[in-house]
Parts: structure tokens; C-alpha cells; sequence
């Protein structure tokens, strides 16, 4: 026993209490069970769990912070020795903010959106701090959104939060809780709504003012990979229980309990997995024989500028996109929020009509048609979209969702109706017995599989994937993936992956495409581009991923400052340069034009340029 | 062709498993009838309606009462348990010694006549413009809505006063009228809802699978929109009665001898005091059929929601 940690807590258990409609408590389950715990001085204290397994009620714990609902029944937090249920720190609020700062998952709901960002946070520093005056508080406030990396300060300090980005809005919330200088940061979930390169760029942030400002650190996360890059410290949690302590690494390579192995089990990886294990076993693609062509494609979006009375910007979603996609083949499209996903999305499945290029599906030209032509092509190329939930029309019974496609194009009638719909389910494995109940009370994973027999129905060859498998758990996500590599194997379908996703990507892909602002920068084969991508933005990407492998792109090289530029006023030049960390001069005066690497793969990279020069 | 190989979708695992005798299947409006029927509120609305509506119907065919005839021997007879009352006319009689029953009973008839007739029709015209006006939008969108909001300028009195008073007092000239004031209600509320539904995940689903417009509207829009908008319009027929009253009231409802609320209680006012059960009856008909079509409807809704949301 030596000094008094920061924070210990001893033997917690945290009932929470349903109230039920008569007034009388009932129902009362505890959600922590026995928690003991120490943060010491200057370490980051990791707290890993599923969801459910109690993690934010224990952060809250910490801060002194529980709902009214939660009770604590037994044990205590101790901050620096002084217990903080029991009152002997009087009074809490004055500990709260100024000492203790919390930091929540939802960063864009966090502050008051009628406020600029400096003013609150100011607001905040001369609650903690009485007798600070406001310019004081001000050049306070400027320095540390300065230190947290917010470009331009002084501008953004004026600016309201809808302004910011969800990635600049946590690092506001980040500048919000260390303004007073707390002792103890408690940050849940923070990286969990974020982009992966946003997210890594946010870890590397935390840790680096931990060494600075002297702060202790509890990191509340779902992820085992995100948690141990930032974790001196880690506890595992499962059903309000500490089942592991120990240091990060430990833990990750020697786990005692079979659950955490289990946690262990569920992260994918990535380059430890052999080539052989991945590459499918599928009949030999002709990458001859392309079933969508897509060439020069791009879309323009005019979006009224609401600070001016009569001015449009013109949005540039999507900009000259082209490639090919083969019988047969998984293509991935992947980027971050915002590259153009969906956009192109909607252009593949032709909801909208590109304003310049064309998309050619087997063979014809699909803008050339009218608009019934279009709908007769439509059964052979088919789009999953992401959300179970919405896509499927409310108060129809399963049966009914599933034959809908056949009634539109006329396909079949009578009983045959009913017998397709069955072979369908059975094919993505819905019971029978099923066919005429509601989809209520199914699970997202059920609901996908009618999405998916529904598309089926129609006997497509190509199926886009928008993030279809993204709302799923891993072990969903695992099954469903079988299945579309077993209807891909008896039927042939090709696939477009559409998703923000590199570890299932990487899984299922047979070439992937980066896309950045709303460009392919990237399209390579699986294998190339995980071990050796053209461009810095998908090294960036891949080094970004949160594993628990040894990283073969370091994060410190590749990893990204700042943010994409508006798609309003593209840079000239390479749209990429702003934060490349290979950009030369010329970068920033010409856009580089898709280089060839190999004949299946290209860069739009002057990197590869020079390669292809030397090689001659 | 590279698909030679390849089996067809669903041929592969031949007959499937058994599944549920497709005769036994009921379909999801059906489930949603038999739901409602195990609840009491529904059984008492469906029994007190058809009661009321026999009652209108049957009643006056075979009672040997005139309704017109007036007879000054037997003026302000009150109803049947207080004194003065006889068997002759069990809920009494008004100041012409009419029979209130028969007279209540048959404005009733005319009364609901006009009240669902009204709402029938601005349901279906309001309805309609709305679902094409909030899915559709665009230009036609815009015009629907602006004879919308021309419409609603025109204060519903003054547009009776000139139709009716121009024309004769009919009923399907009333109808016409209080539905020409009402429908750009219903197309506000349709088009909001079909606004907000044609923007759901399900219609950009529909629109891949090569549905299109005019079955997502009717198929998939529609059934969404227009439930709700059913339910409440429940409430807008004892509105509309209220208003075809108002209308009885300066004179330009239904014109007597044909009795109808509107008139019957326009009289029975200057009795309230010394004969009040000649302006009541008519509003405990109003009273006990309103509030039935209310019970079935909220038993319908909470049948619908069982049903489609599981609980």
C-alpha cells in the first residue's frame, strides 16, 4: 500500500430500479456487480465491454454522475481518498468540471446549438474559475482548441456546433473538458460515431495530452484494438463484472478468461490471415468479360447557398468514375463519410441519372433507356441497402414482402407465386413456416435475409451492397457473408460491396476501390492494396484500422492531419495534397491522372508515375 | 454465355420444407378484424351502430306515425316516464305535436347522410390531391397546394350563403358545399405524411425493384398515409352534422317539413326551458351513434398496432 491512487474504487454495485406505472418500485436488477478498480496519476485506464455489459454506468459511477434511476446499493468511489456517494465531497458539482471532465459518445448533441463553441466553452471556465475575466478566459479557450488541432482558431471560436464536423466536434468537446484542467478525464465512446482515420487521428490526440497536461484517463470503449493503442491499463467488463485486469498487451496475446478469448476471436484481422485463406475459391474470373461499365461518370449536386440570397453552390458528390466490373466478381467500394458512397450508390442503381459518362450493364448503355425500358432491366441488377429496419414495407407479412417483386414485373401468378417465395426463403435460410408471419419481432440479421430473398426473387446477376451487413453483429455478419459466397458460387452472382468497413472488405473482396472526395484514387486487387497500396490516402486508410496485429503502416507515417476540403471548392490540382505527406509542388498544380500498376490495378498518384518511369 | 453453368435461383434445393396450407392463410387486414373482434369496445360499437342504424331505417317504415303530421291536442307531450307522457309517443312530442321519436330518427337519417357523404368525398378528393401533391411534388405539387390554400381563404359561411342561397337548399348541394370548404385540410395532411413517407429507406427499396410510381403511391404510400387520417376523420362527421345545423340554422340546411338536426334543434331551442326533450332527443341519437364509430375506431387502431407491431 502506497500513496492514494486518483480514483479507486472499492466493491460497487449499482442497482438500477425500473419504476413501474403504479408508482410502486419494482423490478430492481443490479448492473454492476462488486467493481474494484484504480486509476493511478498520468496513466489512461482502458474499460472494454459488449454493449449491455455496463460501461457507461460505470463511467457515469465515476464522475459522481448517475441517472436518478441508478442507485449506488454498495461500495464506494473514492476520489483521491474522499468517498463521493456518500458526501464527503461537498459540494459534487463543484468536483465535476473542474477536476473531473466527462466526454460522451454523441459530440453533435452534446453542446447548445444556439451558441458559438468559444463562448460555451468559455461560459464553462469562468463557472469552474470565479474571478476569471472574459478576455482571460478567451485567450484560454483559443490556446486549447489550438492545442487539440482546430485549424483557425480564432475563427471557429465564433462558429455554432451544426459548423463542425463530427471529428472537429470532439475534439471541441476533448478542448470543452480539459479547459478547467481536470485531474481525471472520463471519455465513453468517444471514438465510436467516428470515421476510422478521424478516430485514430482522436486516439493519437488523447494520448499525446495525456503526456502534457499530466491528465489520468478513463477510456470506455467497445473496441479491444482501439482501446489497447490508447490503454495503460485495461479491464475487461461482461454483465456489469471486472472478469480481467491487466496491461494491454497481456491481454491481447494471453487472456485467461474464455470470454475475453472469445472478444479476441471477434476482431478481424487482416495481414496476419494468409492470402490463401481469403482468395476464394471461386471459378477463375474473366476479367475479360465485364458485366458493368462504368466510364467517366460524374454528378453534380446545386445546393442553394443559404448566406447569400441568390447563389447556388454546385456540390461535386461524384467525379469521373471509372471502372469495370467483371462476371462473377466482388468489388469493394470503400471511403469515409462523405467521399460519395451513396451518391454513386444511387448512380449504379441508376435512382439517378448521371450527369455526365455512362454506365453500361451487359452490354446497354443504361442511360440511353426510358424510363419502362429501365424498369424491365431492373430484376438483373438488384441493391441491398443498409437499414433492415426501414427497408421493408411496414404491415405486409413476409410472403407478401417477397412476391411484391414478382407482382411488378409480372413474373408469375397463382401458386407458383408462393412456390418461388418459398424456394427463396429456403435458399437464404428463412423457415418455411414463416411465409405468412409479419416481420415483427425479427432480428435485424432475419430482416436482412427477406431483403435478401426479396432480391433474389427476381433471378438478378449483379447485387450492390450498400453497407447491407454494417448494422450487423460479427456473427451475422459471418453468416450472411457465407451465404452471398455460396449463392456467388451456384449462381454466379457479382457483387459490389459498398462500405466504410476494411476488415469485411478484405474478407470477401476480390478488387477494391478507394474513393476519396468523391474520386477512385485507388483500385487494386485485395491482396495488393492491403500489403501494398498506390496511393498515401489508403495507407493512410489501412493504417487507421484498429487491430490488434502488428501494423504494417505505421500510424505515425501515414496517418492524416485535418480534413477533407469541401466539395464545394476543390483544390486544384490533387484533391488529396492538402494532407498527403508525400505531396510534392506539382501536386498541388496538376491532378494527377490514373496510372496503371500492373493491368488490373491503377493510382491516381504521381508516386506511381515516377515507379512506372524507373522501371523503364 | 458465362451462365451456363450456373443453377437458377431457388431450383437448387428443389421442393422445400412443408409450409402452412396457403387456403389457411389469412390476410394482414383480416388478422387486424378478427383482432379487434375479441375486444369488448369493439363489440359494443359495432352493436350500438347497427342498433341505431335499424332503429333509423325500420322504425319510421313501420310505425303508422306521420312525422309532418301536426296535431295541437297533443303539443309538448314529454317523454315516456314523466307525467303526461303515454305509449303513443314514447319520447314525446314538439310544439306541433309532432312525434319526436320519428323526428329525431329521421333526422338522424339525413343528418349522418350529410355528415359521412361530406366526409366520404373531401377524404377521397382531399386524400388523392394530397398523396400527388406530397409524392410526386414538383410543379403540380406546388398548384395543388396553392387551390389548397385559395380555398381555405374563403370563409365556409360565406360560401354557403352564396352556393346555397344562389341554388336550392338540397342535400347533395350541402354536401357539395361543406366538402368544397373542407378538403384542403385532408390534402394538407396527406401531403405531409406522404412527404415524409416517400422519403422512407422502403420506397427507395421499391424503386429498385422496378415498382413503379403509381404502385408505390397506391400500394405502398397509401396504405401508410391514409389510416390515420381515416381515424380522425371519424371525429370530422359529427363536425360536419354540426356544421349542416349551422346551416339549418340561417336557413340554408335541409329545408322542412323534412325534419333534420339542424332544423329540429333550431326549433326545440325556443322550448329549451319548458320542453327540453324536443332539442335533446335528436343529440342522444348524435351522442350514441358518434360515440359507437368512435369505439370502433379506436379498437381498429389498437387491433392494427397488435397486429403489425406485436404486442
Amino acid at each position: 500500500m502506497t500513496n492514494t491512487p486518483l480514483l479507486e474504487v472499492r466493491g460497487l454495485c449499482v442497482e438500477g430500479r425500473s419504476q413501474s406505472k403504479y408508482g410502486a418500485a419494482s423490478a430492481e436488477a443490479l448492473i454492476l456487480k462488486d467493481i474494484n478498480l484504480r486509476v493511478e496519476t498520468n496513466q489512461v485506464l482502458g474499460i472494454i465491454g459488449e454493449s449491455g455489459a455496463g460501461k457507461t454506468v460505470l463511467a457515469r459511477a465515476l464522475a459522481g454522475w448517475l441517472p436518478p434511476s441508478l442507485q449506488i446499493q454498495a461500495g464506494k468511489v473514492l476520489y483521491k481518498g474522499a468517498d463521493m456517494a456518500a458526501g464527503a465531497i461537498d459540494p459534487l458539482a463543484a468536483l465535476r468540471g473542474s477536476e473531473i471532465g466527462y466526454i460522451g459518445a454523441d459530440p453533435t448533441r452534446a453542446l447548445d446549438p444556439t451558441l458559438p463553441i468559444g463562448a460555451q466553452i468559455a461560459e464553462k471556465l469562468r463557472a469552474v474559475r470565479p474571478g476569471m475575466g472574459s478576455a482571460e478566459a478567451r485567450e484560454k479557450v483559443l490556446s486549447l482548441l489550438a492545442s487539440v488541432r482546430i485549424p483557425a482558431p480564432a475563427k471557429r471560436y465564433n462558429e455554432y456546433p451544426f459548423q463542425f464536423s463530427g471529428g472537429m466536434m470532439q475534439r471541441v468537446m476533448i478542448a470543452d473538458a480539459l479547459i478547467s484542467e481536470p485531474s481525471l478525464l472520463i471519455a465513453d465512446n468517444i471514438t465510436q460515431p467516428l470515421d476510422v482515420t478521424v478516430a485514430a487521428q482522436i486516439l493519437r490526440l488523447l494520448r499525446e495530452l495525456v503526456d502534457s497536461f499530466g491528465t489520468s484517463v478513463v477510456f470506455v470503449s467497445a473496441s479491444l484494438p482501439v482501446c489497447s493503442q490508447v490503454a495503460n491499463n485495461l479491464v475487461v467488463l461482461q454483465a456489469g463484472r471486472v472478469i480481467e485486469q491487466g496491461k494491454p498487451q497481456k491481454i491481447a496475446t494471453d487472456p485467461v478468461e474464455p470470454y475475453t478469448r472469445e472478444l479476441l476471436l471477434k476482431i478481424p484481422e487482416i495481414w496476419t490471415t494468409g492470402a490463401s485463406e481469403i482468395a476464394r475459391s471461386t471459378p477463375a474470373v474473366n476479367l475479360g468479360d465485364p458485366i458493368l461499365k462504368v466510364q467517366n461518370v460524374s454528378k453534380l449536386y446545386r445546393v442553394r447557398d443559404r448566406t447569400a440570397f441568390n447563389r447556388v453552390h454546385d456540390v461535386q458528390a461524384v467525379r469521373n468514375i471509372t471502372f469495370s466490373v467483371s462476371r462473377g466478381e466482388s468489388i469493394g467500394i470503400v471511403g469515409e463519410s462523405g467521399c460519395g458512397k451513396s451518391t454513386l450508390t444511387r448512380l449504379l442503381t441508376l435512382l439517378e441519372r448521371p450527369d455526365t459518362g455512362t454506365i453500361e450493364f451487359d452490354g446497354q448503355d443504361l442511360g440511353s433507356l426510358t424510363a419502362s425500358e429501365l424498369r424491365a432491366l431492373r430484376p438483373q441488377f438488384q441493391l441491398l441497402l443498409q437499414d433492415p429496419y426501414n427497408a421493408l414495407p411496414s404491415g405486409r407479412t413476409i410472403g407478401e414482402i417477397i412476391s411484391e417483386p414478382l407482382a411488378i414485373h409480372k413474373i408469375a401468378r397463382g401458386n407458383d407465386v408462393r412456390e418461388r417465395v418459398l424456394s427463396v426463403m429456403n435458399e437464404v435460410g428463412l423457415p418455411a413456416s414463416q411465409i405468412d408471419a409479419l416481420p415483427v419481432s425479427m432480428s435485424a440479421g432475419q430482416r436482412q435475409r427477406i431483403n435478401i430473398a426479396r432480391a433474389l426473387v427476381l433471378q438478378p446477376k449483379l447485387m450492390v451492397l450498400d453497407e447491407t451487413l454494417s448494422s450487423l453483429d460479427q456473427v451475422e455478419q459471418s453468416k450472411l457473408i457465407a451465404l452471398f459466397e455460396r449463392l456467388h458460387q451456384q449462381h454466379g452472382l457479382t457483387y459490389i460491396y459498398i462500405s466504410h468497413d476494411l476488415a469485411m472488405v478484405r474478407r470477401v473482396c476480390t478488387r477494391v476501390a478507394v474513393m476519396y472526395l468523391g474520386e477512385i484514387v485507388e483500385l487494386s486487387p485485395n491482396e495488393m492494396l492491403f500489403r501494398n497500396p498506390g496511393h498515401p490516402y489508403s495507407k493512410a486508410l489501412l493504417s487507421a484500422i484498429p487491430t490488434l496485429e502488428t501494423h504494417p503502416f505505421d500510424v505515425g507515417q501515414c496517418l492524416l492531419d485535418g480534413e477533407p476540403p469541401s466539395p464545394i471548392d476543390l483544390p486544384v490540382g490533387c484533391s488529396f495534397a492538402n494532407r498527403c505527406p508525400s505531396a510534392q509542388d506539382r501536386c498541388k498544380r496538376s491532378a494527377p491522372e490514373a496510372f496503371p500498376r500492373g493491368d488490373q490495378a491503377f493510382s491516381r498518384c504521381f508516386l506511381n508515375e515516377s515507379k512506372r518511369e524507373m522501371a523503364q | 454465355m458465362s451462365n451456363t453453368m450456373t443453377t437458377p435461383i431457388g431450383k437448387l434445393y428443389g421442393p422445400s420444407l412443408p409450409a402452412p396450407d396457403a387456403r389457411r392463410y389469412s390476410s394482414v387486414p383480416r388478422r387486424i378484424l378478427n383482432r379487434a373482434w375479441t375486444s369488448w369496445e369493439f363489440r359494443i360499437g359495432v352493436a350500438f351502430l347497427m342498433g341505431v342504424l335499424a332503429l333509423t331505417v325500420l322504425y319510421p317504415a313501420f310505425s303508422d306515425i306521420d312525422p309532418g303530421k301536426a296535431a295541437v291536442s297533443m303539443r309538448f307531450k314529454p317523454p315516456i316516464p314523466f307525467e303526461g307522457s303515454n305509449w303513443a309517443h314514447p319520447l314525446g312530442t314538439d310544439q306541433l305535436g309532432r312525434d319526436t321519436l320519428v323526428r329525431s330518427l329521421i333526422g338522424l337519417r339525413y343528418s349522418l347522410m350529410i355528415g359521412i357523404g361530406t366526409v366520404v368525398l373531401m377524404f377521397i378528393v382531399g386524400c388523392a390531391l394530397g398523396l400527388v401533391a406530397g409524392f410526386r411534388g414538383g410543379r403540380l405539387g406546388s398548384i395543388i397546394m396553392r387551390l389548397a390554400d385559395a380555398q381555405l381563404s374563403i370563409p365556409m359561411i360565406i360560401l354557403a350563403i352564396t352556393v346555397l342561397g344562389v341554388s336550392r337548399p338540397t342535400i347533395p348541394a350541402i354536401v357539395l358545399v361543406l366538402a368544397l370548404s373542407g378538403w384542403p385540410l385532408y390534402a394538407r395532411v396527406a401531403r405531409s405524411a406522404a412527404l415524409a413517407e416517400s422519403k422512407r429507406e422502403a420506397v427507395r427499396g421499391a424503386r429498385i425493384l422496378g415498382a413503379s410510381d403509381w404502385r408505390i403511391m397506391l400500394l405502398m404510400v397509401a396504405p401508410a398515409v391514409l389510416p390515420p387520417i381515416a381515424f380522425v376523420s371519424v371525429l370530422d362527421i359529427a363536425r360536419m352534422m354540426i356544421f349542416e345545423a349551422t346551416l339549418g340554422f340561417l336557413g340554408l340546411g335541409v329545408q322542412p317539413p323534412t325534419p333534420s338536426f339542424g332544423n329540429i334543434i333550431a326549433d326545440g331551442r325556443k322550448y329549451l326551458i319548458n320542453a327540453w326533450w324536443i332539442a335533446t332527443m335528436p343529440g342522444a341519437f348524435l351522442l350514441i351513434s358518434l360515440t359507437s364509430i368512435n369505439l370502433i375506431g379506436s379498437a381498429l387502431e389498437r387491433a392494427r398496432n397488435a397486429v403489425l407491431k406485436g404486442n
